[in-house]
């Protein structure tokens, strides 16, 4: 199982969105059933009334954290592909506190008041057309309060990296922290709220061991688990599986061939990173357009998301194999060698070759294809003599400005999607 | 709804998301699409030319409401919606402490949801993108966030204690 | 017809081809929800007694409404039409072959059909207006001491009701060039579309008019105010489960012929088969499995089957949510239909 579907392509965008639809359906549900349509219960949590507030989303931490964790450390979810929003310290404290003012004074925060107002409350429906207000005022003073709101970045990072702890550890302190919390919190509604712990609570005057308590004990259960498991984070060296890598080259599954990616490049698709794996003295002179430089000392874990397509290429058939070699190793499921390196790329592609005068006309319509290909990326057809005629080999074409006239290769520059991802 | 199981109910829709899309959940982004949307569409100028604006309308190749966020939040107004009609809590109403008025509780309301929009965007996150889902997968930003959500709200308490109490 | 007029007329090969707007879905929508509204009025008429008077929803609201919305539905067929002028020349000739005549000819009858069916209960719905305007109990009682015109009206409105129904969907089915068109399910699911968003309105126009206990407290104010203009009666609410009854199988019906429909192209030609992936997986997938088959047939289906069930209360909800269904449906199929196109299949 590869998880995140969604990373691994198990659906499209197109998907991706009636998915949401349907985890939004959830998440509504339980943010109603679990009384959040309502500012009073809402904000009973900053009066010691009712503390539903810490233990609905404190129970709903650390069930995910758990979670994510096991799945993780089972191998069944790739944790570092799971989004995590970068930490901008001091915006998001500023944010925190300015968030926690609207969260009083309007007794809602941003999804709670979704619900509120899907269940006719009015005050809900200000809120949001309050929200929004707020949200028109904040992006037209964006532009003077960019800098303070990109200050203190430090990327994408967790507790776990930042004070050098484990992972499973954090995992097992969260779990108890929190129970700590919700018996606190129990014991508060019932001396400053003045609440008796009713069936439930899990400070219910009951000797048997409800269900509530059971949950109790099994999360703590799987904390404990985790405090002696590891990071659920996948490790940087996988276990090379040597026969699945002898398959995978024996039936050329590994390769693209040249006319493949010209096509790929055409289309401008870009689920896919081309890597050229020469020096960058090479590269400069001439790469294959919407290529990076990454020479084989500058492959690591980490250089791209585990879940690309990489395709590999070099003027050097040995380098690129063992580039492909190292990359699978890491454990990147698909990666790509082109087929021939850039050398059948020059013959394929950019100089084709024109077949012979009584050659079958599906050749010419092929071969007109090809012209128009080859154009597209700045090269042009042979002859079908030239082998006597121009003793010279083509040379590549030269990386300048685009002309007007003709096509740029920059065109073929993979269009990256600029939509953020985070909340 | 006992909050235990509600909020183990919410988890488990969380760690679906991290399952299904490698992403948790959110709310107050796909108010910004929108609000982007709509600016877009009255002086697309103004809004290409606003760098928080432009964010969230993408590289226009496909419309940029047709974004995760706001079908997630669509799902979330219909979730809700069943969940209040089965509980039989549909109702027209204002939530309110006994000694406020209702045009002060709306006031108060509107002046809140301005915050938290500002609030919101300042911690690239609301209570639902950073605090929950950055809280179940640990991140730094998150627990800081979360802390001061709750240091913020707290800290408010006493003043508006006649709007609730 | 030969193959080379059907892969031309595309916006993407010929790009002078007019791309229809907003104008057309809007009223392909109006025009469904009048003929779903002019045969449950139909129905209504013949199974009750012709004798009683009542105010009725289905048969004086739901016609005088239906006047309206296909005034503005006509009105939005005008405005995209290129020669304004000439709209008079569709009803110098008979074409038996074009849609475009069979249309232009039924809607001359929806007219006539909808006022009668109207006039028939007005005094009892609209007292005010009866009272200014005498004639109207006059005509009222004329047609209800007949009953063979009585039952000649219920007739003619099921019949060109029917009509109007599948005429929406022929007309997108008509045009050979797009491929997603090219299908006998669009009538019939157009039909029964119109008809689920016909029984929503009226079901949705008595959930605002029933008394205060079972009403969301919102419709309150703007009811009470139109009820003293026309010094209303109580409107049948009675058949508010019998209306989100029929709705339920209208939706059932709706989503199964939408299942032929795809089925349909799925097992077809490769051009067929990209015109459905249009919906099921391309470009407008979100659109329609959120708005279209989510938010439009199953969550209303649900909500629906709770309220039978007095399991929740009755609200405008699932009225509101099956109407804009239904509107996204013509949407989206009208704008998958001018993307999906013969070339593609072409090498």
């Amino acid at each position: 199982m590869n998880a995140p579907f969604f990373k691994y392509a198990l659906f499209g965008d197109e998907m991706s969105l009636v998915v949401a639809f349907v985890i939004g359906i959830g998440f509504g549900f339980f943010l109603e059933r679990a009384g959040f349509g309502n500012a009073r219960l809402l904000a009973a949590q900053f009066y010691f009334r009712d503390l539903r507030v810490l233990k609905v989303m404190f129970t709903a931490i650390i069930t995910a954290m758990v979670g994510a964790y096991l799945l993780g450390r089972l191998g069944l979810l790739d944790l570092s592909l799971v989004y995590l929003t970068p930490t901008f310290l001091v915006p998001q404290i500023a944010g925190g506190l300015i968030l926690g003012a609207g969260f009083i004074i309007g007794g809602y925060c941003p999804g709670t008041s979704c619900v509120s107002a899907a269940t006719g409350r009015i005050d809900g429906m200000v809120y949001l057309a309050g929200m929004i207000g707020g949200l028109l005022g904040f992006a037209e003073v964006y532009p003077s309060i960019e800098r303070f709101t990109k200050i203190t970045a430090m990327g994408q990072i967790t507790l776990a990296r930042q004070f050098h702890l484990s992972y499973g550890f954090l995992v097992f302190a969260v779990v108890l922290m929190a129970f700590g919390a919700f018996v606190m919190a129990e014991l508060a509604e019932k001396f400053i709220g003045g609440k008796e712990p009713g069936p439930g609570a899990l400070l219910e005057p009951v000797r048997t061991f409800t269900p509530v308590r059971r949950f109790a004990v099994v999360l703590t259960g799987l904390g404990v688990v985790a405090l002696f498991a590891g990071s659920p984070y996948r490790s940087a060296l996988a276990q090379v599986d040597t026969k699945q890598l002898a398959l995978d080259a024996l039936r050329a599954a590994d390769q693209v061939t040249a006319d493949q990616l010209a096509d790929w490049l055409v289309e401008g698709r870009n689920d896919y990173l081309l890597v050229d794996v020469r020096d960058a003295q090479s590269f400069a002179a001439y790469h294959i357009p919407g290529a990076v430089n990454l020479p084989l000392s500058g492959l690591n874990h980490d250089f791209a998301q585990r879940n690309e397509r990489v395709v590999f290429y070099s003027d050097n058939a040995i380098h690129t194999a063992q580039a492909w070699f190292l990359i699978r190793s890491l454990g990147f499921p698909s990666v790509y060698i082109l087929a021939g390196g850039l050398e059948t790329w020059q013959e394929a592609v950019l100089y084709p070759r024109a077949p012979a005068a009584g050659a079958a006309p599906k050749d010419q319509i092929d071969f007109a294809k090809r012209m128009a290909v080859a154009k597209f990326f700045g090269g042009s057809a042979r002859g079908a003599t030239s082998e006597v005629a121009n003793p010279v080999a083509p040379v590549l074409p030269k990386l300048a400005p685009p002309s007007p006239t003709a096509p740029a290769p920059d065109n073929a520059q993979p269009a990256k999607k600029k939509k953020k991802e985070g909340c | 709804m006992n909050p235990y199981w509600a909020g183990f109910g919410l988890g488990l829709v969380l760690l679906a998301s991290f399952v299904i899309m490698g992403r948790g959940l959110g709310a107050s982004g796909a108010f910004t699409t929108a609000v982007a949307t709509t600016v877009h569409a009255i002086a697309p100028a103004h809004a290409e030319g606003n760098a928080f604006y432009a964010e969230y309308l993408g590289d226009g190749a496909t419309s940029p409401l047709k974004d995760w966020l706001v079908f997630e939040v669509l799902g979330v107004f219909l979730g809700g919606f069943l969940s209040g009609a089965l509980a039989n809590r549909l109702k027209f109403t204002i939530e309110k402490g006994p000694r406020i008025t209702n045009p002060r509780r709306l006031l108060l309301a509107a002046i809140g949801g301005a915050l938290m929009g500002i609030g919101a965007k300042l911690a690239l996150g609301c209570t639902s993108g950073q605090a929950l889902t950055g809280g179940a997968l640990l991140n730094l930003g998150s627990w800081a966030f979360m802390m001061c959500v709750f240091g913020g709200a707290y800290g408010l308490a006493w003043f508006l204690r006649r709007a609730w109490l | 017809m030969t193959e080379f007029t059907l892969y031309r007329h595309n916006p993407l090969l010929d790009p002078a081809v007019h791309v229809w707007g907003w104008e057309i879905p809007v009223y392909l929508f109006l025009g469904g929800l009048v003929a779903g509204l002019m045969i449950i009025a139909g129905v209504r008429l013949l199974i009750m007694r012709p004798t009683a008077r009542q105010a009725l929803v289905c048969c004086t609201v739901g016609p005088l409404i239906g006047l309206v919305l296909l005034s503005a539905g006509m009105f939005a067929l005008f405005l995209d039409l290129s020669h304004k002028f000439y709209v008079w020349r569709l009803y110098l000739a008979f074409e038996p072959t074009s849609p475009m005549s069979w249309g232009a000819w039924i809607l001359l009858f929806v007219y006539p059909a909808l006022l009668a069916n109207a006039l028939t209960h007005l005094p009892e719905a609209i007292p005010a207006l009866a009272k200014r305007v005498p004639v109207l109990v006059t005509i009222s009682d004329y047609i209800l001491a007949r009953p063979r015109i009585v039952v000649g009206i219920g007739l003619a409105n099921m019949a060109i009701g029917v009509a109007l129904g599948i005429y929406t969907g022929v007309l997108l089915g008509a045009m050979g060039a797009r491929p997603l068109w090219n299908s006998a399910v669009l009538g019939p699911l157009f039909l029964f579309s119109g008809l689920s968003t016909a029984a929503a309105l009226l079901h949705g126009i008595l959930v605002l008019t029933t008394p205060d206990d079972e009403r969301p407290q919102f419709a309150d104010f703007l009811l009470s105010m139109v009820a003293r203009w026309s010094q209303a009666r109580p409107l049948d609410t009675r058949i508010a489960p019998t209306l989100a009854q029929a709705d339920n199988s209208f939706l059932t019906i709706e989503l199964g012929l939408l299942g032929f429909l795809l089925i349909g192209h799925l097992t077809s030609t490769a051009v067929h088969q990209q015109a459905a992936g249009l919906l099921l997986t391309g470009p407008y997938a979100a659109v329609f499995w959120v708005f279209v088959v989510g938010l439009g047939i199953l969550v209303p289906l649900v909500i629906q089957h709770l309220e039978l069930l007095h399991r929740i209360r009755h609200t405008i909800a699932p009225s509101l949510l099956v109407l804009s269904g239904g509107l996204v449906l013509r949407f989206v199929l009208v704008a998958a239909g001018q993307a999906s196109h013969w070339a593609t299949a072409l090498p």
